[in-house]
């Protein structure tokens, strides 16, 4: 009652002077999250490897895992600041609006404060005790510190997700007289959306920390001055790139279930989001999606210019690259085209008579699943160009592995033709063929090679470090392209409340209240982007100051 | 020089120019293909292009020969100037051509599907759109029903949308753009009952904002059917284009249709 | 190693460059906040002042009688030496707060009628909301008066349609007819208030062309164009009232009603 009678008499709003209090808000908010993206994402990263340095004996791994843990240390209390911030500009300039979210979460956020408080101690033990904790048991030990620490930054970002899930979906038993005091604060956190973006957030972590990852790797190769650390970062990169690439491919499903809980939650908000004034940005996605596969397999490509063995499979890519090229064309069709008074006229509208059969979803999921499996087979390729199998069985492995690819896309094209002979409800039911076929495909012809890898000879020592710059300004415009993408993908997820605080329960009457159009939207992104890459480049330097030493110490462990 | 991948770009890109200029409207039922698609076509061949020249160290050398001897050698010092010449020339008409007054009316974004509302006023009495199912598939007498609907039809939409629902009425030329084609899998079967209805009792100055420019001159229906009269021409719409309404249950999300 | 910083930072400019121009040539749409949400419960006197603001010198068509000085009492500034309507609204007549008095003004036009004044203004019920007339009150209030319309005031807006305009919630039926569907012209001229600026036979104003022989001039398409489009041909002459004549009759009238004007100007010979 009385924390009512305080909200009451908050002012509604304040102003922030010459960006508004949105653009105020938007920059913290956006640089909050990319910061607390990095700081899940590279926990997993560095246990992942550390694990890989464990049980596979390799002290690369390990180096590489601490590597990346000190910067952590330097992220962390960024990602603190810009919370700090993001915390303070709600508070002063959505005053009434955030006592209304502290008065359903406030017990949620003395939770979050003392997880962070946890993480932020386990992450100095976990990085201070690295030396101290390296042989036996005690690195087993160190190890699921590591592992506590995800645990940590796991449960942070739940809480947090649950907030913002909220204020998107919440539960439908909550009207605008619905008094906070009465609403359960559990309740609250189960809400529609909450699950899907928990678990899509996830993966876009571990795709973000690849990203930056290679991103580090690529600065740090173009820095160094002798051949050893060039190798060393030449791997590091092909890493960080593997592993975005890899979560990459599983990221659409879950995008795929958090628009459905979407739809299922308010139809109205499916089709702002799909069809309404949204329906732009997801041309705009396509686009950078399509720069994401050409860029991932662009840099491998290159990478086999240092693998002994590789040339076998030079004539391939290039038709790899065709059905890549020729993916983006499809995918980036819009279904509803710019075009001007006369253009409109010879095609009849604006939707195109020939083209616009490739704007649809049975094209587009096509495209897109044909472009997983080139990726795929681009990787494949890589992996086996520096080995020679001595299975016995090792031709009709490789023919296998070949009829699978075969048909998973023959699947993939059927059902996407036929798409066009059948109703909607049936047609959405395909995509789920045509994806279960690239999966299965996908996971079988990975059994099969890592069987066939068994104990097979080398064609020669791969030349790490033999890399050409430019494959690193490509590793570069990924880490770029992934951040922008996922300050758009934000900005769809948050525009879709359009002019609501919280969706059809508290209105947003500030002058703000209008969702931005595109071109505002991505001026925003860009800045945050810049100021997110500039605050991690300053990391990076930090970082490399602190690196000289440990450079030398660990020439002397070998490898 | 057949081989060599230098020429070889030009030629491929020029190949595709070809193609996705006159090539693709030749091709029956076609037409041409607006500016803009035109150029983001363009953008991504050129970029797998130059991911070909450039991913192989070997034939990335040889690309990069030509351009270097003619921006150095001085025996090709008239191709050098030319190029710049009419490298300028380009981006000066570029300008031109950018800052130029124009009469074309400016190209607009328009959303084929914009969100409907979650509840509308017909003729006073507030009706939620959320879940809702066409009423007369429930009650009555589905020949009656879409007797009603074929007679609506045939008495008011007709005219444009045609005798076969497929936008070819006899007024159809005269807009622009031209009356939706029921027949065609993109629009009636993409869409719940109660969207259909929402369009039909609001027409065209009911879209909302994010909906326009929409050019739609079809009229706001509620103002000469009633209700049922509205319901039961979705039915005859559905019925006589054998498309299935989406239903609400498995209303997913996905598509950038 | 700073040539290497310079290249980094150029290719993230540069990608950072192609992104925002992309999404910046695409037609821009901006999802805007349903007008009519803007008065929902807790609307501040601020608020319904900018919103009637706007409907006063915009859609709402008042300036092109109010302002001009001739045809209707000048109500924003100054009034033969009484100034601005909200200092005296609430003394114009006895027993009605300056509240209740500006919104039977609006909604009963011919109760009040300063005199040297016609009796043309249309009641603007006919083309406005509830809420946005609760809007015009609060803005003529604010004139030089202290704004009292709350949000008690206003109904309830009925069928708020997020995302839809508030034109959509009122479209409905025939009832918004003038002269209450009569297809009697000079009814029609009377009621849809022609007659405040044109000139038919004896009666009318002159602020827009003499209709009296009309169809001398025009034939009945131009007729019919003249209703529905007024700026589309402007009469030689009155170039200066471009923009006055209200643009949406043709929303309030029939088509019935529309062809027995147009027939009925077209005779006028």
């Amino acid at each position: 009652m009385i924390l009512q009678a305080v909200a009451d008499t908050l002012p509604l709003y304040r102003d922030f002077p010459i960006i508004g209090s949105r653009g105020a808000v938007w920059i913290a908010a956006e640089l909050h999250l990319m910061f607390a993206a990095f700081v899940l994402g590279v926990p997993m990263f560095a246990v992942v490897a550390e694990a890989i340095g464990i049980f596979g004996k390799d002290q690369r791994y390990d180096r590489l895992a601490k590597e990346f843990t000190r910067l952590l240390l330097i992220a962390y209390s960024a990602t603190a600041i810009w919370g700090a911030v993001l915390t303070f500009l709600l508070a002063t300039l959505y005053p009434r609006f955030w006592a209304y979210l502290t008065q359903i979460f406030g017990a949620s956020m003395w939770v979050y404060v003392s997880i962070f408080f946890f993480e932020s101690f386990t992450l100095y033990l976990y990085y201070y005790g690295w030396d101290r904790w390296k042989v036996g048991r005690s690195k087993i030990v160190h190890w699921s510190l590591g592992i506590l620490l995800n645990i940590w930054g796991t449960l942070v970002m739940f809480i947090a997700d649950s907030w913002l899930t909220y204020m998107m979906t919440p539960p439908r038993d909550i009207t605008p007289e619905t008094a906070t005091t009465s609403i359960k604060i559990w309740h609250a956190i189960m809400n529609h959306t909450w699950m899907p973006i928990n678990i899509h957030r996830l993966i876009g972590n571990v795709v973000f920390g690849g990203a930056i990852v290679g991103a580090y790797a690529s600065y740090r190769f173009l820095a160094s001055t002798s051949d050893e650390e060039r190798a060393h970062y030449d791997w590091m990169g092909y890493v960080g790139n593997f592993i975005a690439i890899a979560a990459l491919i599983v990221l659409p499903f879950a995008g795929y279930w958090l628009g459905r809980e979407i739809y299922q939650y308010d139809q109205s908000m499916g089709i702002t989001m799909m069809g309404g004034f949204m329906s732009w940005l997801w041309v705009i996605q396509a686009f950078l999606i399509a720069v994401l596969f050409l860029a991932g397999n662009y840099y491998l490509w290159i990478g086999m210019g240092r693998i002994p063995g590789a040339e076998r499979f030079r004539p391939y890519t290039k038709w790899l690259l065709a059905v890549l090229v020729i993916g983006a064309i499809v995918w980036g069709t819009p279904h509803t085209m710019i075009a001007d008074s006369r253009e409109l006229t010879a095609m009849g509208g604006s939707h195109h008579p020939f083209l616009g059969v490739l704007g649809v979803m049975s094209a587009k999921n096509t495209a897109v699943n044909l472009m997983i499996l080139a990726t795929f087979l681009s990787f494949l390729m890589y992996r086996r160009a520096n080995t020679r199998p001595v299975v016995p069985w090792a031709k009709t492995g490789t023919q296998i592995q070949g009829a699978m690819f075969a048909i998973a896309a023959a699947i993939v094209l059927f059902y996407g033709i036929r798409g066009y002979f059948v109703e909607a409800i049936v047609r959405i039911g395909y995509s789920v063929y045509q994806v279960g076929a690239v999966l299965a495909c996908i996971v079988f012809v990975t059994v099969i090679d890592v069987l066939l890898a068994r104990g097979a000879e080398s064609r020669g020592t791969i030349q790490w470090g033999k890399m050409p710059p430019r494959s690193q300004y490509a590793l570069f415009i990924l880490a770029v392209t992934f951040t922008w993408l996922m300050g758009l993908m934000g900005f769809a997820r948050s525009g879709i409340r359009q002019h609501w605080h919280v969706w059809q329960v508290i209105p947003d009457t500030s002058p703000y209240a209008a969702t931005p159009a595109l071109g505002y939207a991505a001026i925003m992104i860009s800045v945050c982007v810049l100021i997110f890459l500039a605050l991690v480049g300053f990391i990076f330097w930090l970082g490399g100051l602190a690196e000289k030493s440990t450079f030398v110490e660990a020439k002397h462990v070998g490898h | 020089m057949r081989h060599h991948p230098f020429w070889q770009s030009v030629a491929l890109l020029l190949i595709a120019y070809v193609l996705i200029v006159f090539g693709i409207p030749m091709l029956p039922g076609s037409a041409l293909v607006p500016k803009s698609v035109v150029l983001q076509y363009m953008l991504t061949v050129l970029v797998g292009i130059l991911i070909w020249v450039s991913d192989d160290e070997a034939r990335w050398t040889r690309f990069k020969e030509p351009l270097h001897a003619v921006l150095v050698e001085s025996r090709l010092k008239t191709i050098r100037n030319g190029l710049l010449g009419a490298l300028t020339l380009m981006v000066g008409c570029f300008t031109y051509s950018q800052v130029r007054a124009s009469v074309a009316a400016p190209p607009n974004l328009r959303s084929i599907h914009p969100a409907p509302p979650s509840q509308l006023t017909f003729r006073g009495k507030t009706i939620s759109l959320t879940g809702l199912e066409n009423p007369l598939r429930a009650q009555g007498d589905m020949a009656t029903h879409l007797a009603t609907g074929r007679r609506v039809y045939y008495q008011n939409c007709m005219a444009c949308h045609g005798d076969y629902l497929d936008g070819q009425g006899h007024y159809a030329t005269g807009f622009n753009p031209i009356p939706l084609n029921f027949q065609d899998n993109g629009t009636i079967a993409q869409l719940t009952e109660s969207f259909v209805f929402w369009r039909i009792a609001k027409g065209g100055p009911g879209l909302p904002r994010e909906g326009t420019p929409w050019n739609s001159a079809m009229p706001a229906w509620e103002s000469f059917l009633t209700e049922d009269e509205i319901w039961a021409v979705v039915l005859y719409l559905y019925d006589a284009t054998r498309w299935h309404p989406r239903t609400w249950g498995e209303t997913e999300g996905g598509g950038h249709d | 190693m700073w040539a290497i910083n310079l290249r980094i930072a150029a290719v993230v400019l540069g990608t950072l460059a192609i992104y925002t121009l992309i999404a910046n040539k695409i037609p821009q749409v901006q999802s805007e906040v349903p007008r009519a949400l803007a008065l929902g419960a807790d609307v501040t006197p601020e608020q319904l002042v900018s919103a009637g603001d706007e409907l006063y010198n915009g859609s709402g068509g008042c300036t092109a009688c109010h302002g001009l000085g001739t045809r209707a009492p000048n109500i924003t500034s100054d009034e033969k030496g009484q100034g601005a309507i909200g200092a005296r609204c609430g003394s114009r007549e006895p027993g009605k707060d300056c509240k209740a008095y500006l919104h039977e003004a609006l909604t009963r036009p011919g109760a009040f009628v300063v005199p040297g004044y016609e009796p043309i203004m249309p009641d603007v019920s006919r083309t406005l909301s509830p809420q946005q007339i609760w809007a015009l009150v609060a803005y003529l209030e604010s004139l030089g008066g202290t704004v009292t319309v709350t949000a008690a005031d206003i109904p309830a807006a009925g069928g708020l349609t997020p995302g839809a305009s508030p034109g959509n919630t009122q479209s409905g039926g025939g009832s918004t007819a003038f002269a209450g569907g009569s297809t009697d012209p000079m009814a029609m001229l009377r009621d849809g208030g022609c007659v405040g600026c044109h000139k038919i036979g004896e009666e009318g104003g002159a602020v827009g062309p003499d209709l009296s022989r009309v169809g001398a001039r025009l034939n009945a398409a131009g007729i019919r164009e003249a209703i529905l489009a007024p700026d589309a041909k402007i009469s030689p002459g009155f170039e200066n009232f471009a923009g006055i004549m209200p643009k949406n009759y043709g929303e309030q009238m029939t088509a019935g009603q529309l062809e027995a004007l147009v027939r009925f100007l077209g005779g006028r010979k």
